[in-house]
């Protein structure tokens, strides 16, 4: 991963939003990762507009479980070719994660995040700066910061690797 | 220190001794994909093995074709054909195609799966078969590339929670609505990341199919795996279609008596009523009595947690005992799981009585749990169901589910609202 510190505004949704929310059933039947983008959020109200406004570089921020439901790795592709470059949420639904970790995709977890959402102290449209490396969360717009933990053990690995496919190339080399 | 089920299982895919939270490679015993996630697999193995990939294990390898069985669709029907024609060129023997039913329960039909074996599959509701002591779990499409390689994939060892359940159903009430009970109580990440196993004699005596009702909700609590270890007919079941190995497996692999939880619950269902997962979340539980009268569009039977042979003679009672009709205006549909729980209806008479009472009778699959196939809702309908999600819009941009007992939903369809089956079952 790279170690630098990353711009951009943020997309905040609550606790639980599901596969469906997140990438619609509708859309299953698509096979090409970077086609994914366009349906991001479509059927969660309030997010309809997120594929059409999002730029490269914002941010998802989420509550708990984000990403439950579904297996569909589309939910992941979908957010990683649109250009989000992390998901912020205090924390990940099981598969969603095994989704992420095994595509490099980063993903921090953030103590506090869900309570602080339903706060407002972090709302759409805030400036955000995240240092990956340190897990430092600066809130620009209203100066709050939060402290978000990487992954690690083995899925460290599998990111530093690039994803789970690479891992177990490089394994295979290594052996 | 004694071992819980997933510590057992885990030790025998992995060959070692392992511990909780550890990350553990394990061998596979099936990896599976479906029609969904089936094509972006084959897709992305052929792409990250230039085409000169070869899966480990042919015979360990299954396709199963559910989520839009028949295809509705061309995009669908050349995925479809992506897989058969992957499936020739591996000599992948195990497809089974649109004409089967639900996956994981034509692979249980199939006797492709024994307790302790470790399965993957494109199904976040894979885990039902902790319903006969498998660890079988949902997964990306790269997890399954993952493991055609060597046939191995890691997992970490989880916490396990028990939860024990005594008592019996009252009329009217069933498995369902101590599931949606305990989603209800433990909410939508009450199993987070764990395993859970399940006793008492409620579980001892309960039925395959309601034990994969049980299994099956697990994901909707985020748990791991719900494991039960397969005893009296279940057992039999097993045995007879998996053979006599399952005999050993259940030995070796049940938890020990001193097994370590990381957390104990237990549940009594003397006093349980009819519940329903009110819109828009699973977790958003209320007893049937408390929303009954409420207007509902479309009532539909089945899918993976409860569309076996069981639950769907359970509406047949309601709809016996009712002695009518579905309601005017009302769409009532029923879906078996598998073309085996749909010969069993066409011969206990069910499918010629539930037609002439008004209910469409579809073949087996799960395209009732989406949006992009027969029985999708329009914006603002209600629907009520025995799937096991209803997040805003799963079946229709707009549109509201609850989730109910194959009972609570054929009484809603007979009276055209929301209606406590025990008002008609008495």
């Amino acid at each position: 991963m790279e170690n630098k510190v990353l711009r951009g505004k943020a997309w905040v949704f609550g606790d639980d939003i599901d596969t469906d929310l997140i990438y619609h059933n509708k859309y299953l039947a698509e096979t090409d990762p970077k086609k994914m983008p366009q349906y991001s959020f479509e059927y969660l109200p309030g997010k309809e507009n997120f594929a059409k406004e999002v730029k490269e570089g914002d941010f998802v921020v989420a509550g708990t479980n984000f990403g439950c439901g579904s297996s569909r790795e589309h939910a992941v592709y979908c957010l990683k070719y649109a250009g989000v470059p992390v998901i912020l949420a205090e924390s990940f639904s099981r598969i969603y994660y095994r989704n992420a970790i095994n595509n490099g995709y980063p993903v921090l977890f953030v103590k506090g995040l869900s309570q602080a959402i339903k706060d407002g102290k972090i709302k759409d449209g805030d400036d955000l700066e995240v240092d990956l490396e340190k897990g430092e969360i600066r809130d620009l717009t209203n100066g709050n910061s939060f402290h978000g933990d990487a992954v690690a053990d083995l899925e460290m690995d599998i990111m530093k690797a690039g994803g789970l496919i690479e891992y177990l190339k490089e394994k295979a080399v290594s052996k | 220190m004694g071992k819980t089920m997933i510590e057992k299982i885990i030790r025998r895919a992995a060959g070692r001794e392992v511990k909780v939270g550890e990350r553990v490679w394990c061998r596979m015993d099936l990896s599976t994909a479906r029609d969904f996630g089936g094509a972006n697999c084959v897709l992305q193995f052929e792409e990250v093995t230039d085409k000169k990939g070869k899966v480990w294990d042919p015979d360990k390898v299954a396709f199963t074709f559910d989520l839009q069985a028949p295809s509705h669709s061309e995009k669908v029907s050349t995925n479809q054909k992506i897989i058969r024609e992957f499936a020739k060129k591996q000599g992948i023997k195990k497809v089974f195609d649109v004409d089967w039913g639900i996956g994981q329960h034509v692979l249980l039909e199939n006797g492709l799966v024994k307790p302790g074996d470790v399965i993957l599959g494109t199904d976040s509701h894979m885990n039902l078969l902790g319903a006969v002591g498998a660890f079988a779990t949902g997964v990306g499409n790269t997890d399954i590339v993952a493991s055609w390689f060597e046939g191995t994939n890691w997992f970490r060892v989880p916490e396990t929670m028990k939860i024990t359940v005594n008592g019996k159903f009252a009329k009217g009430v069933c498995m369902r609505d101590l599931l949606t009970h305990i989603v209800g109580t433990l909410g939508a990440d009450g199993m987070f990341f764990l395993s859970t196993e399940f006793y008492g004699d409620t579980i001892e005596r309960s039925s395959l199919s309601e034990r994969i009702t049980l299994c099956s909700m697990v994901t909707e609590m985020s748990g791991k795996i719900g494991l039960i270890m397969p005893n009296g007919k279940v057992l039999d079941w097993l045995v007879e279609r998996a053979g006599d190995e399952v005999l050993d497996r259940v030995k070796t692999l049940a938890a020990d008596k001193d097994a370590v939880y990381c957390q104990e619950l237990e549940f009594n269902v003397d006093n349980l009523e009819p519940m329903t997962s009110c819109p828009d979340a699973p977790d958003n539980v209320k007893k049937v009595r408390e929303v009954a009268g409420e207007h509902v569009d479309q009532v539909h039977i089945g899918s993976c947690s409860n569309g076996r042979f069981e639950d769907i003679s359970a509406a047949f009672e309601v709809l016996k005992k009712a002695n009518s009709r579905v309601a005017p205006g009302m769409r009532a549909i029923i879906t078996p799981a598998t073309r085996e729980v749909m010969l069993q209806c066409a011969e206990a008479g069910y499918i010629q009585k539930f037609l002439e009472a008004g209910v469409i009778f579809t073949n087996p699959t799960c395209a009732l749990c989406t949006a992009e196939h027969y029985g999708a809702l329009p914006s603002g309908d209600v629907g009520m169901s025995t799937t096991n999600r209803n997040f805003i819009g799963k079946v229709g941009k707009g549109s509201h589910t609850y989730l109910a007992s194959p009972m609570t939903a054929m009484a809603t369809a007979i009276r055209g609202k929301i209606t406590d089956p025990r008002d008609i079952l008495g």
